[in-house]
């Protein structure tokens, strides 16, 4: 998307593509990764070019910031994951812990179990923080 | 209105145009908040932005809680406004009338959410009005007009609590008249 190329870091841009890449690649099931800004806009997505990913990126960050919002309001901390089960897959949505603030939302079929992608997408989280944090 | 009901009220309105400082200016309780950090400071030069939605509320004196729900003011979070705007009682629309866009903005606003709550009341606060200038309220009021509807419109500071409260109470008082008018 021309505009959030603009708007970030390319370095960051091309840094999230890679692990997003590498991800879906270790796991088939998975049909849309997109790595989002905490304000909606796309930052890397894997497939590239999805007509849908931007509308991904805005929803899943509007539904991380209610996950905190209501994290703070049961008086919890430290919010981690968002899963969304349905009949025919799962949609998962992932803070960071990074500057600026991102999050993840993974779209996989039902094959995957939701155990092992809860697993590899919080490698992939860590691996992202990490890589940020260099 | 029947004492100790529940109403829910929507504040929209594009990105700046004060929304979330109107929900936290007379909120009984600090309101909940979903800002993040703004991206797009080439729409609006802001810190932070809403992405999800305000809830505030107020306490009436017979009892009657008014939840006051928030949108995002972006285009991209539109799929917020069908969801906040479904139930509401009522909406009030604030505008940035330092924004050249502001008619544009009115009627895009107007139209999205007369088609969301179209039996509801309608408000529309005109925040950073040029001072002065009547002729802005009357170029609102042709646009609403122009939409084949008529709503109140008020300049508003929205850091005023008391304008705030202006708008909601003008948006309760439209609902009474039209329950006496069922009635």
């Amino acid at each position: 998307m021309t505009i959030s190329k603009q708007r970030f870091d390319p370095a960051l841009m091309r840094l999230g593509a890679q692990h997003l890449e590498a991800f879906a690649l270790a796991n088939p099931d998975v049909t849309l990764a997109v790595l989002t800004s905490g304000d909606g806009f796309e930052v890397a997505a894997y497939p590239p070019g999805q007509q849908t990913s931007a509308r991904i990126a805005a929803m899943s960050s509007s539904m991380q910031a209610l996950s905190e919002a209501l994290t703070r309001e049961a008086g919890l901390t430290d919010n981690r994951n968002l899963i969304i089960e349905t009949g025919s897959g799962t949609v998962m949505i992932l803070g960071l812990a990074s500057t600026p603030p991102l999050s993840l939302a993974i779209v996989a079929k039902s094959g995957e179990l939701l155990g092992k992608l809860l697993w590899a997408s919080r490698n992939l989280g860590a691996k992202l923080e990490s890589s940020l944090r260099k | 209105m029947s004492a100790a009901e529940e109403l829910k009220i929507v504040f929209t309105g594009p990105m700046g145009a004060g929304k979330t400082t109107a929900i936290a200016a007379v909120s009984d309780v600090p309101p909940v908040s979903t800002e993040m950090r703004n991206h797009d400071q080439a729409s609006f030069a802001k810190a932070a932005t809403t992405v999800a939605l305000d809830l505030g509320h107020i306490g009436l004196d017979d009892g009657t809680i008014v939840r006051l729900y928030g949108t995002p003011g972006q285009e991209r979070f539109s799929f917020m406004w069908e969801i906040l705007g479904r139930g509401s009682m009522g909406v009030i629309l604030l505008l940035d009338g330092s924004n050249p866009d502001v008619l544009a903005e009115l009627r895009k606003y107007a139209t999205v959410f007369r088609g969301i709550a179209p039996e509801q009341p309608f408000i529309v606060g005109l925040g950073r009005a040029r001072p002065g200038d009547d002729e802005q309220l009357d170029d609102c009021a042709a646009v609403l007009k122009s939409l084949h509807f008529s709503a109140p419109i008020f300049s508003v500071d929205v850091r005023r609590r008391e304008d705030v409260l202006l708008l909601i109470e003008t948006l309760l008082t439209s609902l009474e008249v039209r329950e006496q008018d069922l009635s």
